[in-house]
């Protein structure tokens, strides 16, 4: 008697997974939809050669009677409250793009079907300490996008397509139990043409399991070439060829409002959806953003911007949402918004994660790229400066405030002669009185002169600086021109 | 038996103050100078709103908290310079050895912006230094710096005018800067938790008097008007005092 061993499948090389959305036309349709009652009959019908036909529905609507394929008229006799909804193509491959994108974050390898998505999970099992804690994060991910999904596990695509059952599976069966699933899965459910189920049917077959057990070259004879490459498929003899999913270049996303959002709080919400779907694209892109723009568009009138910059990269929404909130609050908005949508194309990649003994640097750092972030989307660009310093002689040319960031490197030499810690945008002039000078008040030299010379080449600039002070021991930096013999307050040492 | 409950719980909060509690001393940084850190219980109060009152600008009031000011950026914090009264000297600060690159000078438009600005600074963990142009900030929203600043790991500097001294405040110092000479800065505490005010010191800025003094070729009258001529102790050289008298 042949001794059976039970293998673990997670031994071998390919594990696939295969998610099954099936009712993703009436998940799509629903999704920008509000204010639906949870126990509402839903329906989504499209045109099939002229006649209107229900595409699926919910549970409620089954429960009537109502199922795929029925005529819409038909259905409206069964069940005269339904609600129908309109199947949109274009909803269901946005809907199905989402989903691919949380896939990404479990598996380098997602394929798009129809109506589900493939992942290989061979190996990614280290990453989330084994494939039950995947497969229930994966889950909880896909809930959120609030969609029925069944699965299936094998060591094919094709397999797991097939193996399909009603519900999302928690743990990874054994190899013996794939194989036993699969046997007596019926042929019905095998790709192929009427032609084909027909002569299944002729020959007795029932299942995969009778298919497998027909010589090959029995096959060949019998049926086309395809049939043989399914069963290759199938039994991972070859090997898939599909297009693997990869994340776009770009991140765009809307959502409607059909009935309008008249408050900037209201904007809030989808906004926050948005941008959490945008955290998805940047974990599965594994980049970090640098800016992204809002858009609010209203049904009458011009679509509104608002770019959001980060000083540092970021990919967490609600810092992102909180950025978003502060600036929203400095701009006007036309009366109701009809449309938000999220665009974003830059981007870096994301660091890489280490081990740092200075873990208090990093945090200060992104404290204060927090904050300048928060006091940017508040005040705005132009609150916001730092001083920064160029090789140049002149003081109002070496010293100049520029944007956050941007500032120049600092290693020039810098005169060891007394500077002081403020300084007039344009230099004052003042006066002499008696031959004293004065500005405000009579200012005494105290020490003095350093000489600056411009571009000379440019402009015959010379400037003779020295240190003055007032009655209250307020001191200053001015300076004499050498050319007009001219004297000017160019700062004050705080 | 009296019930001590309510005491205690109002012992344990953060922001309650004991007479006496030597664990106060702890939660300061130094401030560069051991006269003023004597006069300070040890330095400026971290985690606490420090005012300082200057009669005007140009006096010193800066330069006493560089020391400060290169400790923390040092350490990698950024200051934020909430409406500073003239732009900052880059070359200045490079002398000191302070990172322009951990600087952020901040503009607000209105006393409301100020306070949000303000506020956000000391809750995002930066050395703060605010400067109230406009008008002395109410008590309120002054309770509402320091209650900020009890989260923040740095002190929280507030330069104030005269007009301040008359009113009351939540912050736990407040000092007055005052030079009556060049280059010496008179400092008088007003208020602090734990001593007695009133204390007056003075501290020297340092020596920012050049070698090359040529004053005798200056066109212009190197002493002070009036007949305060003693109050300026100033190194002139010999020669330029004849020229001058």
């Amino acid at each position: 008697m042949k001794k059976h061993t039970v293998k673990n499948i997670e031994q071998k090389k390919e594990i696939w997974l295969y998610i099954d959305f099936p009712l993703l036309a009436l998940d799509a349709a629903l999704a920008d939809i509000e204010n639906i009652k949870a126990e509402s009959t839903i329906a989504v019908a499209s045109v099939q050669k002229n006649v209107q036909r229900i595409v699926c529905c919910n549970s409620y609507a089954q429960a009537w009677g109502v199922d795929s394929d029925l005529s819409l008229s038909t259905a409206l006799a069964i069940c005269p409250d339904l609600l129908v909804l309109p199947r949109s193509l274009s909803q269901e491959n946005l809907l199905l793009h989402r989903l691919a994108l949380i896939a990404y974050q479990f598996s380098p390898v997602v394929i798009i079907n129809d109506s589900g998505i493939w992942l290989d999970l061979s190996g990614c099992d280290q990453l989330f300490h084994g494939y039950s804690k995947l497969l229930q994060r994966l889950h909880r991910q896909i809930l959120r996008l609030s969609v029925t999904v069944t699965t299936g596990i094998a060591m094919s695509p094709l397999a797991a397509q097939l193996l399909c059952g009603q519900q999302f599976q928690y743990y990874l069966p054994n190899e013996d139990e794939i194989h036993r699933n699969l046997m007596t899965t019926e042929l019905f459910k095998l790709p192929g043409n009427q032609k084909q189920q027909n002569n299944f049917k002729q020959l007795g077959l029932e299942n995969i399991g009778d298919l497998l057990a027909l010589p090959r070259s029995a096959l060949s004879q019998r049926f086309s070439a395809e049939l043989l490459e399914t069963l290759a498929l199938l039994n991972g003899e070859k090997p898939c060829t599909f297009t693997r999913f990869t994340p776009p270049v770009e991140f765009s996303d809307e959502i409607q409002i059909p009935h309008g959002l008249y408050s900037k709080d209201s904007l809030l919400f989808s906004m926050k959806t948005l941008l959490q779907r945008f955290c998805v694209y940047l974990m599965a892109r594994q980049s970090h953003c640098r800016k992204f723009v809002w858009h609010f568009e209203p049904l009458l009138g011009e679509c509104q911007s608002m770019p959001i910059n980060l000083s540092a990269s970021n990919n967490n929404w609600s810092s992102l949402l909180t950025l978003s909130r502060l600036q929203l609050e400095r701009l006007e908005l036309p009366q109701s918004i009809e449309k938000i949508s999220l665009f974003s194309d830059q981007f870096i990649d994301m660091p890489e994660l280490s081990f740092d003994l200075f873990a208090d640097q990093i945090a200060l750092n992104n404290q204060a790229s927090t904050l300048m972030d928060n006091l940017y989307a508040r005040l705005g660009i132009d609150a916001l400066s730092q001083p920064s310093m160029s090789e140049e002689h002149l003081p109002e040319k070496a010293s100049s405030m520029s944007p956050p960031h941007r500032a120049k490197n600092t290693n020039y030499p810098t005169s060891k002669a007394p500077q002081p810690l403020w300084l007039l945008t344009n230099p004052v002039r003042i006066q002499q009185r008696n031959h004293q000078l004065h500005w405000k008040q009579p200012l005494t030299i105290v020490s003095g002169p350093e000489r600056l010379c411009g571009n000379s080449w440019q402009t015959e600039q010379q400037r003779d600086y020295y240190l003055a002070c007032d009655s209250k021991g307020a001191r200053y930096w001015l300076f004499r021109e050498s050319m007009n013999k001219q004297w000017f307050v160019h700062g004050l040492f705080s | 038996m009296p019930n001590n409950q309510p005491l205690n719980k109002l012992l344990l909060r953060h922001d309650t103050w004991r007479g006496r509690n030597p664990s106060l001393r702890k939660h300061v940084v130094a401030t560069g100078n051991n006269s003023l850190d004597k006069l300070l219980l040890g330095g400026w109060p971290v985690s606490a709103l420090t005012e300082l009152v200057s009669q005007q600008d140009g006096i010193g009031e800066l330069s006493i908290l560089l020391p400060t000011l290169k400790h923390y950026t040092g350490e990698g914090k950024l200051c934020v310079w909430l409406d500073p009264p003239y732009q900052p000297y880059a070359p200045a600060l490079v002398n000191a050895e302070i990172p322009l690159d951990k600087l952020l000078v901040v503009r607000s438009k209105d006393s409301r912006e100020w306070l949000w600005a303000a506020e956000q600074s000391i809750r995002g963990n930066a050395l703060l230094f605010a400067w109230t142009n406009r008008a002395q900030p109410r008590y309120a929203a002054l309770r509402k710096l320091q209650l900020a600043a009890t989260e923040n790991l740095s002190p929280v500097f507030l330069f104030t005018s005269l007009a301040a001294l008359n009113a009351h405040s939540p912050a736990l110092l407040r000092i007055e800067l005052e030079s009556l000479k060049p280059n010496i800065l008179s400092v008088t505490m007003h208020k602090l938790r734990g001593k007695v005010p009133g204390a007056k010191i003075q501290i020297s800025l340092g020596d920012i008097i050049t070698e090359r003094t040529f004053l005798d070729r200056l066109p212009v009258n190197i002493h002070y008007p009036q007949e305060k001529e003693s109050d300026y102790p100033l190194p002139l050289k010999h020669k330029v005092q004849q020229l001058n008298t």
